[in-house]
Formats: structure tokens, sequence, C-alpha cells
């Protein structure tokens, strides 16, 4: 027998065998189903950091930024509709759900839209009247559960989303498990206290394309052609999607990338469905232009964006503005720990429990968001003034380069440095390409 | 009565022509519409209208108010949204009508479709005929009562509403987190009061009434394997 004393080993820490993937394992052997989690994706997805924005030099002049300015004012879905939405930064409020959130939280989150002048969503389970009371512009959401919805919606809303899936959980239904169905929600739902809802997953007034074409006429009809029409689709086949819309008629898009947060969403959903927020960009802007549609259809980004370099860099490739969910829940309070789902949230943001709902100040989370989304404004502003612009719709994709081999082939921005493009150029004509 | 011949207004200005018309006699009837989209909807008042012929796609949707009769058949999605009044169909319809209706009434005489009443909010919907399959699913409101054959998988996953109906086969094709239940007397003079306005030859008592389950919690099945051992021990695939 050998008596060696066997030596330790070792294995590498990118072994499969993580903490995780044994927790994952766990949960399944013990429930025999999937888990649901709140939030976004925990995993790495290529995103705007990848992008660096060049300053102004010789070749153009910088804008002083302190005391010049700098256009912010953004015009959306002025495409057919005859009363399109004008907001004071391209950065709305994206549709947060009474239900997902605490009364607390969505009225705050309407009096920041109050209070910088943009746009917020109402997401899905209905209208909290509150919300309207508050927010400077009402954008409603048209969804296949229509929960709390009537034609009273149609006439408040300033904008319409008529919803296909977000990035969270494309081709999924939406989720509130039943510790959150409280009787507010549940009547404000239509929907019986504390069941689990998983709502409907396709829209019941519309199978497809063909006939969303009537739909759309429809829905016009009952607009007065007054009201912008916007499609929210999560990325994933985008240049089909952006092609669907735009032959629909819409006004505009709102594209959410797979980064994109939600209340609760099966871990395998977040995790593996759809494409990252920065590529589906680039080829519903590419679809768009092909088109010959790009400057009367307005294109709005969602999906993991937190910071005033993310806005100019999306408003440079080519969206018109972009949304904001879980930074905003973060401005409130919210420390991202991904249980959204429990209702159980500390910080009174996701829960509908009375005790910890009173632990949110709505007026000072009202001024955070409000604050948060006029640092992100003035970020995205600093930078478009060093690059030389007096609006910040005047950046373009001239003013990017890539930061990875990635980035430039997923974009099609030249690489730094070298100014090698990977593919097909996105508005170059590089002589150095492969 | 005034009537409009839709065939020479379009369908673009189809609905403005109705309300226009509306303003000058509450009673309107409609000629050749020719299975035309949209017929009626969004149309918000009082008054009455009579459709001579078959409509398309989401006729009466978005209905506030008034009474639409439709004499021949509609296509799909008739009703979706409906807030209020009455659609009353004299043949048969295509799939989804009353789709997310919050209230009034809806009367198919002839035979629709596939999930009729999906997502229904409130209102009744009554099939004088039979209803395809996924009758009510989902819905979350109101009471939808089919007098002939219910299809498959009826009143799958409703959260709330009622269901009645008379096919003896019921049991064996509802959905899954619903059950079957007896009427109640209000749920019986209600039946009576609308069988008796629309001139439904039935009786309440000879209806069953399919209710969600009240556990509260609704159970799915995400993988549920279908095991046939002897069958599977059988199995042989034949080469060359």
């Amino acid at each position: 027998m050998d008596d060696k004393k066997q030596p330790q080993i070792y294995n590498t820490q990118k072994s499969k065998w993580s903490k995780e993937t044994l927790s994952e394992i766990d949960y399944k052997a013990t429930y025999g189903k999937y888990r649901i989690r709140g939030c976004a994706t925990p995993r790495y997805m290529p995103h705007f950091e990848d992008l660096m924005i060049l300053p102004s030099q010789l070749t153009r002049m910088p804008i002083d930024t302190y005391r010049e300015d700098c256009e912010t004012r953004t015009v959306l879905g002025a495409r057919f509709a005859t009363k399109p939405l004008i907001i004071e930064t391209p950065i709305m409020i994206a549709g947060m759900s009474y239900g997902a959130l605490s009364k607390e939280a969505k009225i705050a989150l309407a009096k920041a839209s109050q209070l910088v002048g943009t746009v917020i969503s109402n997401g899905e389970g209905g209208l909290l009247p509150e919300e309207l009371e508050n927010s400077y512009r009402q954008s409603i959401q048209v969804l296949a559960s229509r929960m709390g919805f009537s034609r009273r919606n149609l006439e408040v809303a300033d904008m319409l989303e008529i919803l296909c899936g977000i990035g969270a959980k494309p081709g999924l239904s939406g989720h509130l498990m039943g510790e959150k169905i409280s009787k507010d929600i549940a009547l404000i739902r239509q929907i019986p206290e504390g069941i689990d809802l998983h709502s409907h997953p396709r829209a019941g007034d519309a199978f497809g394309a063909d006939d969303m074409v009537v739909k759309m006429q429809q829905i016009r009809e009952m607009t007065n052609w007054e009201t912008p029409i916007f499609c929210k689709i999560a990325a994933g086949r985008v240049k089909d999607d952006v092609k669907i819309a735009v032959k629909l008629g819409y006004d505009g898009i709102i594209l959410d990338g797979c980064q994109g947060g939600t209340g609760a969403a099966p871990v395998m959903a977040s995790d593996h469905l759809g494409i990252p927020t920065m590529p589906a960009l680039v080829q519903a802007v590419r679809t768009l232009e092909e088109m010959g549609v790009k400057e009367e259809m307005s294109l709005i980004i969602s999906g993991g964006i937190t910071d005033g370099s993310e806005l100019a860099k999306a408003l440079a490739l080519g969206a018109d503005a972009v949304a904001i969910g879980t930074g905003a829940m973060v401005a409130m309070g919210c420390r991202v720990c991904m249980n959204c789902q429990a209702g159980k949230c500390a910080f009174g943001i996701g829960t509908q429990d009375p005790e910890l709902r009173k632990k949110l100040d709505i007026e000072e989370a009202a001024e955070r968001v409000a604050n948060y989304i006029k640092g992100m404004t003035a970020e995205a502003i600093l930078l478009a003034k060093a690059a030389g612009k007096t609006k910040l719709k005047n950046l373009e994709r001239e003013d990017l380069r890539a930061l990875t081999l990635e980035a430039c082939a997923m974009t099609g921005v030249p690489l730094v440095g070298s100014d090698l493009v990977i593919g097909q150029g996105f508005g170059f004509t590089a002589t150095n390409q492969l | 009565m005034e009537c409009l011949d839709i065939s020479c207004i379009g369908s673009t200005n189809m609905n403005a022509a109705i309300k226009d018309a509306l303003k000058r006699d509450k009673e309107l009837k409609l000629i050749n519409v020719n299975s035309m989209h949209n017929v009626c909807a969004g149309i918000i008042g009082e008054g009455s209208i009579i459709i001579e012929d078959s409509t398309g796609l989401y006729t009466g949707s978005y209905l506030e108010g008034l009474s639409v009769r439709v004499k021949g058949n509609v296509g799909w999605y008739a009703g979706d949204d409906m807030m209020d009044g009455e659609l009353v169909i004299e043949k048969n319809t295509g799939c989804n009508v009353g789709a997310y209706i919050n209230g009034g009434t809806i009367v198919i005489y002839g035979n629709t479709g596939s999930r009729v009443g999906y997502g229904m909010k409130g209102g009744n919907i009554i099939v004088c005929g039979n209803a395809g399959r996924w009758a009510g699913i989902m819905a979350m409101g109101g009471e939808l009562i089919v007098l002939g054959e219910v299809g498959q998988r009826c009143g799958e996953s409703m959260y709330s509403g009622k269901i009645f109906t008379r096919d003896p086969e019921t049991e064996s094709k509802m959905g899954d987190n619903v059950f079957l239940d007896v009427l109640t007397e209000e749920e019986k003079s209600k039946l009576d009061g609308l069988f008796l306005k629309y001139e439904i030859n039935a009786k309440s008592c000879e209806f069953q009434v399919i209710r969600p389950v009240l556990s509260g919690r609704h159970e799915y099945k995400l993988f549920k394997p279908d095991l046939k051992p002897e069958l599977a021990k059988k199995y042989t695939v034949k080469r060359g």
C-alpha cells in the first residue's frame, strides 16, 4: 500500500462547479422547478463601456462645459401622431408596475418625472391614480394581460406602449408572486388577493403582425391620431422585428436589451433569452436607416443603462432616448439584492407590506431620482460638449471608437488606435477593414 | 332610421361617419359593410345600430353605451375591450370574441371560435351555439354562458369570473385550476333574466358553473413525464 501523503490539489477557480452552480442544482433538486429572481441578469454582457467618445481638439471646437448651452429637449413619436411627446431630458422612467413596486415608490417616480420634465410608464397592472396625478407625462402600457386597463387609460395617455415583451423575460408572461398581491393590488389588477400571478403571455386581440395592422387602425381611431404609439419589444431578432414595427405604422420603438430588469423572472429567462442592449441598438438603427425611416421613427433604448456615458453613447449610436428602471430604484435606496419577487424589500420599494412601505419617504425618494436623472443628463451633456456638440442629439457614431475587438465587430465602430473595422462598418467607410 | 351605405364611405372615414350620423339619428342602419374591419370600433354614446351584413375584425371593440346588432357573421376579436352596451351577433363569429371586455353584453346566436372571453374582466357573453377551445381562458371577471358544447381546456387558469355550461361532457373538457359547481339561486335568476331578454330558449336549471379554484394558488405543469415503461422497453428502431 502506497503510504505517500496525498498532495493537496487545487482546482481552478473557474471550475464549472462554482457555488452558484451548486446552489442552482440544489434548488432544482429540492423543488423540481426553476427559480424566480428579481432585477436583471448578473451575467457579463458587452455594453456601452466598451466604446469611447472622441473629444474635440483641432478638428472641432469644444463647447464650454459651464457657460454654454447644450439642448436636451427631446421630441418622441412624431411620425404619425399629431401630438408627439416632448420631454426635457432624453431619459424616461421605464415601465415598472404598481404591484412590483409599492405605491410610495410609484408616486416618488412620478414626482421625479415632474421635477425633471420627463415621461413615466405605468407598467403592467393598471394605472395608479396618484401616479397620473403626479407625473409630468404619462405613458400607458397596453399589455397582453390588460389588467386594470380600460378605455379610460387610453384617454389620459401622453404616449402608448403596445408591449410585446421585455428584455428580462422576452416571450414570457408577467410574474407577480402572491406575497405581493395585497388587497389594493388585487383590486387594481382585478385578480384575487394572494394568488401567484402568471399573466397572459400574448395579446388576445392580435395574433401576429397581420392582425396588428388592423389593430393599429383601431387604436389610431381611438386616440384620434393624437397620441404617439410605440411598440415595446425585447431585443431578439431585432432586424425583423423593427421592420415589422415600421410597416405596422408605429411612431417609435422601445427596444429592451437583455440586461433589462424586472420584479420577478425565471433565472433561465433573464440569463439566456435575448441579446444585449448595445448590439441590439446598432441592429435597430441599421434597419431603420436601410428602410429610410430613421429620422421619423423614434427609438428608445433600455436595458442596463445607468449613467451619462451610456446615455451619450446610446444617442451617438442612434437612439433618441433611453429608459431607466433599476437605476431609478437604486436612486430611491434599492441595493439590488435581487430578491424583489419575495416582496420583502427592506427599503419599501419592491414590497406591499404596509410596515416596510413606511420606510420609503416619498418626497426624499422623488428628489433623489430627480437628482439622479439631472446628474445623468449633466454627465451626458459634459461628454457631448467635450465632443463639440450644442445638442445632445447631435452626438453621432463618428464620435465613437471601440475599445475591444468584440465591441468593434458588434457595432461596426472602428477600433481605437488602428481604426480597424471588423465586418460591416456602421456608417464608416474604413480603408482598414476585415 | 338613417341608413349609411358603408361601401360609399370607405374604411378610413367609416367610424367618423357613424358618429356624425348618430348625432342626427339615434337609430342607424349600416348596409354594404362587406366584412370591413373595425366597424363601430370605439363608438360611444346612446343609440342603436343595425348592421345588415357581415363584418370583419374588431367589430364593436371599445364599444361604450350603444347597442349594435350584426345580422351576419363577424370576424375575430369582436367586442374586444368593450366597456358597456350591447353587441348582438345573429350568426357565427371567429375566435377571441369578447377579449378583455370590461362590461356590457355580447350575444352570439350562432357558434363561436376558440378563446371566447379571453381575459374578460366583466360583462356577459352568451354563446347560443358551440364555443371553441380555451373558452374563458385566464378570465379575470364577468360571466360567459355557453348553451352548446364547450371546447377543450374550457376556463383554463381563470382568476375570477364564471362560465355557465350545460354541456354534459364539461368535466372532461375543463382546463386546469377550475372546478365545476352548482348555480346559486341568484345566478339562476340572473341567467333566466338574460334568456328572457334575448329570447333564448333555455332554462338556468339545466346549467352548471365553472369557477376558478378557491385555494388562491394556480398549479402548472412545467414538465410532467408521460411514463409508459412497458411501451418504452418494447421500443425498437428498424434499420436497413
